[in-house]
């Protein structure tokens, strides 16, 4: 190592006298950062305050008094213009450039949309190029780690080279990787993608209207949302039903249909309740990769009493169903102020973390136990490190891998199981949308002609989570090739029973 | 270690396991955010009333002053220890949490033995099909189908199933012109609500309780079937690779008596974890699917119980589900033991 350490020069360096294809590369990011440059800012204002929210309610919780509500006026506000000024952006591929939302005279065209394109089209073409911008810029990324190989990494070869081979065999990781990011790209994008907008179609129908071309008086009247949802809803049998892919009489295209009450559009239902499936998703997986990568490495770096303690308290945990302790910490903390917090969102997912922990741990133990075992852990040790570096440094790189792997396959357990709380009304609070309350409302028409209001949802969910399983399998086979078997990851992957 | 000291050790193992866990379950509801008196009667309490469910609760004594945590916590486990789980406050005020719980209990163990049963019967069989033929037609198709069916929800399942047998007939009579019910196969039945299990002696009221319960442990065995499928699969496709089989291939054993004496019986043991942790499957999603189906057992009461506030009755459920889970991992261990006699004791 340290004959290779004088000659090798560094990464700054090697940078610096060769800058060329960087420069490339990072123009080529640039412009396509641009592109979206509003979007982008959207996404990470709405993360933002949503966190500042968070901060807000649990100070104004925990410290109270007549200070902190003039901070959280004062960071409202700021946040609120940060909103402004990110809509105020342009994004190549939003609502406003490419426009679906139209109205049909008698002669056939059509006013208001994309080119005088039928909605539809114009939607479509929108959701195509949302999800081939984002291809393209993870391609641009993926290209960025090659250059990055080809001129500048000093080695010629390392594992990872070897384990990008085997995925770029992998048939069925690489579906899973695909469903995975339409999935991401359905919750990252949902504003672009969806035909109509959350505050218009969820939360604020009456302060919007919608033009359309009255047959009766032969003019184009306005109308609010509120009652032209009411209008459109599909309720069964001998109404009006809005299924997929149709329009509603007021020009308004419906990819998935039109929900039950109030007629909401279920896409956008759908795009928006992705992105709450994902944060509380990741969110819960990082807390249990955290709890349970740290743990794993405690346990296998001390042992003993330790490793007996952590075994008693992962054993107690999951000697109960997880779905019941998620019901009853959801039963107590219903009218808490965490509660408040996106609805839920985060009580529960701060819940689910601590619940998924033990499963995540068993699985990352084997490995944790083994590099505890290795010659360099003890080397290490014998050389007098400190033993939170030692596990850092020596440890962590070996099992970030292992919790990749089981991470991916708990977070579609994770997204069935908010759907099943939701689904009993006990999990997100509407309005917030989410898949398993779109289920809910469906549930008295599955056999009329408003069937698809609960399969679509349904029908999604098992595409994702199958996805996730099959990117977490894809993943394994990558980094472990001789555990080919199938029942090494069953323990963890996701399946409908947990709701 | 002889088996009955092995089976001891993993009893004694088992008890603070229990014991940690409801400790926890008593911070959730008792140190909690909620006031379980408030959250059981609501808005409008009584303060009578209030008064006297604190005081049958151990929160305060009979002359109002506050019980400290500590000593209610001694009394909480001293209660689940010597069963007494108290009084329900909401579901069926005054009735003891117990005889509830014994009164419910039938119908969920009826539903959770036929799921079992069907997931067996239907998981294991076909993965034992796919396994002895790898890679061809029948076995990607069982294969991704296991996959398909394991990831859905039980809960969306259960709705789509029960919608479909409800409206069978008319379903039916539109798709291929002829109206076949569901609820009048056979004999009539309910898909919806729950049926009597009073005289299962009687071959009728037999045929019309399994016919009943079919539909909902079919969509409470999916998620153990699809796992069934696969793991069986696994583990026929390592035993037909491995040594001893291809010894008795040499010998000139015929395929029949290697497949059913050699392969089978050592396949079986994989798929014992995932028989036994069926267990939890069936009593998380049990609530779902006895919410979904309206069959009232012991997965619905513990979702009214966390709905309408019942905190006391359901830290009594969560108690014996606990007891009911450990049980069922004694034997599990167990039954390691018998099927594959190299398994240690030591090992746990």
């Amino acid at each position: 190592m340290s004959e290779t350490a004088t000659t090798e020069l560094p990464f700054r360096e090697r940078l610096r006298e060769n800058p060329r294809p960087a420069l490339l590369w990072v123009g080529v990011l640039g412009v396509l950062l641009a592109l979206e440059i509003g979007a982008i800012t959207s996404v990470a204002v709405t993360v933002v305050s949503g966190l500042a929210g968070a901060v807000a309610s649990a100070a104004a919780a925990v410290l109270g008094g007549p200070v902190v509500p003039s901070i959280g006026g004062a960071i409202d506000g700021a946040l609120t213009s940060a909103a402004h000024v990110a809509d105020g952006l342009p994004s190549l591929l939003s609502r406003d450039v490419i426009p679906n939302q139209g109205y049909q005279t008698p002669d056939g065209t059509w006013h208001g949309t994309f080119l005088g394109l039928e909605p539809k089209y114009a939607w479509l073409l929108r959701l195509v190029l949302v999800y081939a911008y984002m291809f393209a810029f993870l391609w641009w990324c993926w290209r960025g780690y090659r250059v990055y190989v080809r001129h500048y990494r000093f080695a010629d070869w390392t594992p990872r080279d070897d384990m990008v081979d085997r995925l770029r065999t992998h048939r069925w990781g690489q579906f899973g990787f695909v469903v995975v990011l339409l999935f991401v790209g359905m919750a990252l994008f949902a504003p672009a993608i969806s035909p109509t907008s959350a505050d218009q179609n969820i939360y604020h129908t009456s302060q919007y209207d919608v033009q359309y071309y009255d047959a009766d008086t032969e003019s184009v009247e306005t109308i609010a949302v509120l009652d032209a949802n009411l209008d459109s809803a599909s309720r069964g049998a001998g109404t009006t039903n809005i299924g997929p892919w149709q329009y509603d009489q007021y020009d308004r295209f419906h990819p998935f249909g039109t929900m039950s009450n109030p007629g909401q559009d279920l896409f956008t239902f759908m795009a928006y309740g992705a992105r709450i499936s994902l944060a509380i998703g990741l969110i819960a997986i990082g807390v249990s990769v955290v709890l349970a990568g740290g743990f794993s490495m405690l346990t296998a770096y001390y042992k003993g009493l330790v490793d007996l303690s952590v075994v008693f308290v992962s054993d107690s945990i999951q000697s109960l169903p997880g779905i019941l302790l998620l019901l009853l910490v959801v039963a107590v903390f219903q009218s808490h102020w965490l509660w408040e917090i996106y609805n839920g969102g985060l009580l529960l997912a701060l819940a689910f973390g601590v619940v998924y922990w033990p499963g995540l741990w068993r699985a990352v133990r084997g490995p944790a136990l083994q590099v505890a075992e290795q010659e360099w852990v003890d080397a290490a040790k014998s050389y007098g490190q400190r033993s939170v570096t030692t596990m850092r440094k020596h440890m962590l790189p070996y099992l970030l891998s292992y919790l990749l792997i089981y991470g991916s396959m708990s977070l579609g357990g994770v997204i069935i199981g908010i759907a099943g709380l939701s689904f009993l009304g006990l999990g997100i609070d509407p309005p917030t949308p989410e898949w398993g309350r779109a289920i809910n409302t469906g549930q008295d028409y599955v056999t009329t002609p408003a069937w698809h209001i609960s399969l679509i949802p349904g029908i999604l969910i098992v595409i994702v989570v199958t996805g996730f399983n099959a990117l977490g399998d894809g993943i394994r086979d990558a980094m472990d090739p001789e555990s080919e078997g199938e029942d090494a990851g069953a323990g963890a992957t996701a399946s409908g029973g947990g709701a | 270690m002889s088996r009955w000291q092995y089976f001891l050790r993993r009893v004694v193992l088992a008890v603070p396991v229990v014991f940690f866990a409801m400790s926890l379950v008593f911070l959730v509801i008792r140190a909690g955010p909620r006031d379980p008196v408030a959250a059981a009667l609501g808005q409008n309490q009584n303060p009578e009333i209030a008064h006297r469910m604190r005081v049958q609760m151990g929160i305060i004594n009979p002359d109002g002053t506050p019980v400290p945590l500590w000593e209610q916590y001694i009394d909480f486990m001293t209660d689940l220890v010597t069963l007494s789980l108290g009084q329900t406050w909401v579901i069926n005020r005054g009735a003891s949490v117990l005889d509830l719980i014994i009164a419910r209990a039938p119908i969920t163990i009826w539903l959770g033995f036929w799921s079992v049963l069907i997931a067996l019967l239907i998981g294991i069989p076909l993965g034992f099909y796919a396994g002895l033929r790898p890679n061809t037609f029948p076995d990607y198709f069982a294969s991704f189908g296991g996959i398909v069916w394991r990831a859905m929800p039980n809960f969306w399942l259960a709705i789509i199933l029960s919608s479909v047998l409800v409206s069978s007939e008319g379903l039916t009579e539109d798709l291929i012109g002829v109206p076949l019910s569901w609820s009048d196969f056979l004999i009539e039945t309910d898909v919806i609500g729950t049926a009597s299990l009073a005289n299962l002696g009687d071959p009728v009221s037999l045929i019309a309780a399994v016919k009943w319960i079919l539909p909902p442990a079919i969509v409470l065995g999916s998620a153990s079937m699809g796992n069934e499928m696969r793991i069986g699969r696994t583990a026929v496709l390592e035993t037909i690779n491995s040594a001893y089989v291809e010894t008795a291939r040499a010998k000139g054993l015929g395929r029949r008596v290697i497949v059913w004496k050699h392969v089978f019986r050592n396949a079986l043991i994989p798929l014992v974890p995932v028989i036994s942790s069926e267990a939890f499957v069936l009593i998380g999603g049990s609530v779902l699917v006895e919410t979904v189906f309206a069959i009232n057992g012991l997965g619905k009461l513990t979702f009214d119980a966390v709905k309408q506030g019942d905190l006391a009755l359901a830290g009594g459920l969560l108690f014996v589900f606990a007891i009911f889970l450990q049980i069922v991992n004694i034997v599990q261990d167990l039954l390691y033991t018998l099927i594959d006699p190299r398994i240690g004791y030591d090992q746990s």
